[in-house]
């Protein structure tokens, strides 16, 4: 599934301008220093950090998109960084628990 | 990677002399405000932030290069126009390429970081991208080696701050 799809098909919202990627995979947390350890090339970052920090962490380990969920707000400066770098910055209205919940019904993730 | 053990990099000032120095532990929990004095410092806590440390493995040789020298990983935040440093992110940007600044630990009696060796660094850059599809873009390490350290330097830290807050933080203040 593309990001494109996976907008439509979960309802996220786009903040950033972005390339679009395959999601491979997804990955929790809201630890940059974590997902710089652990997340993979194409994950689908979730996250309630919205600090533009995100976005270098992000293009480090080249994630496909991040997902501010809870209805985080994310500052200006942070979509700006991310449209620079080309990383969709997504956003959900549902806490992290119940979007997994749809991604994994999407499959997103599943192989 | 390998051997990756999370911890906190702890920024102490002294507030006699103003340096800063920083080291990593990985005590559980990371007390904010802890005043000490060593000889003629004066030492307290200013900030601590969650990051790890970890080993690059290879996997035809089986060496191991750590990297328990790398205080972290800068990202430039283009604060002046004619820093060394961000004209060659400009430059570097021009070829797709993504820098970041590899930051060693201080010192009291230094003022600027600690160098990681340029072959680390070049081993680091390799690893980032072997994980990453470089067809869209590459990273490339840099050492951070500004003759004048942090002092007019406003690049930001790969940390983790602030995970005590309530709400995500969305500003964050530099120990220096």
């Amino acid at each position: 599934m593309t990001t494109q799809e996976l907008i439509e098909k979960a309802g996220l919202k786009p903040l950033s301008k972005f390339e679009d990627r395959v999601v491979e995979g997804v990955y929790i947390s809201d630890m940059v220093s974590d997902v710089m350890a652990g997340a993979k090339s194409g994950d689908l970052w979730l996250t309630i950090q919205t600090h533009k920090s995100i976005v270098p962490a992000a293009n480090l380990v080249d994630v496909s998109a991040i997902v501010i969920t809870g209805g985080k707000e994310v500052p200006a400066e942070t979509v700006e960084l991310a449209s620079k770098y080309g990383i969709a910055i997504l956003s959900s209205g549902l806490p992290t628990f119940k979007l997994v919940g749809k991604l994994y019904a999407l499959g997103v993730g599943a192989q | 990677m390998s051997n990756v053990e999370f911890g906190f990099v702890v920024f102490e000032k002294c507030f006699h002399c103003n340096r800063v120095r920083t080291y990593f532990t990985k005590e559980m929990v990371a007390i904010l405000g802890d005043e000490y004095r060593e000889g003629d410092h004066f030492w307290h806590r200013v900030e601590n932030a969650q990051s790890f440390r970890f080993n690059l493995d290879c996997s035809i040789c089986g060496d191991s290069m750590s990297f328990d020298d790398l205080m972290g990983l800068l990202y430039c935040t283009g604060c002046l126009s004619d820093c060394r440093l961000e004209i060659l992110r400009k430059k570097l940007e021009a070829e797709r390429t993504h820098m970041l600044m590899a930051c060693g630990f201080l010192v009291e009696s230094q003022l600027k970081p600690k160098q990681v060796r340029p072959d680390k660094l070049e081993e680091l850059t390799n690893y980032f991208n072997q994980r990453r599809g470089t067809a869209r873009s590459r990273i490339k390490i840099v050492a951070f080696d500004l003759e004048d350290g942090f002092s007019r330097c406003k690049g930001e830290f790969l940390h983790d701050v602030g995970m005590l807050s309530q709400e995500p933080i969305t500003a964050r203040r530099s120990p220096f």
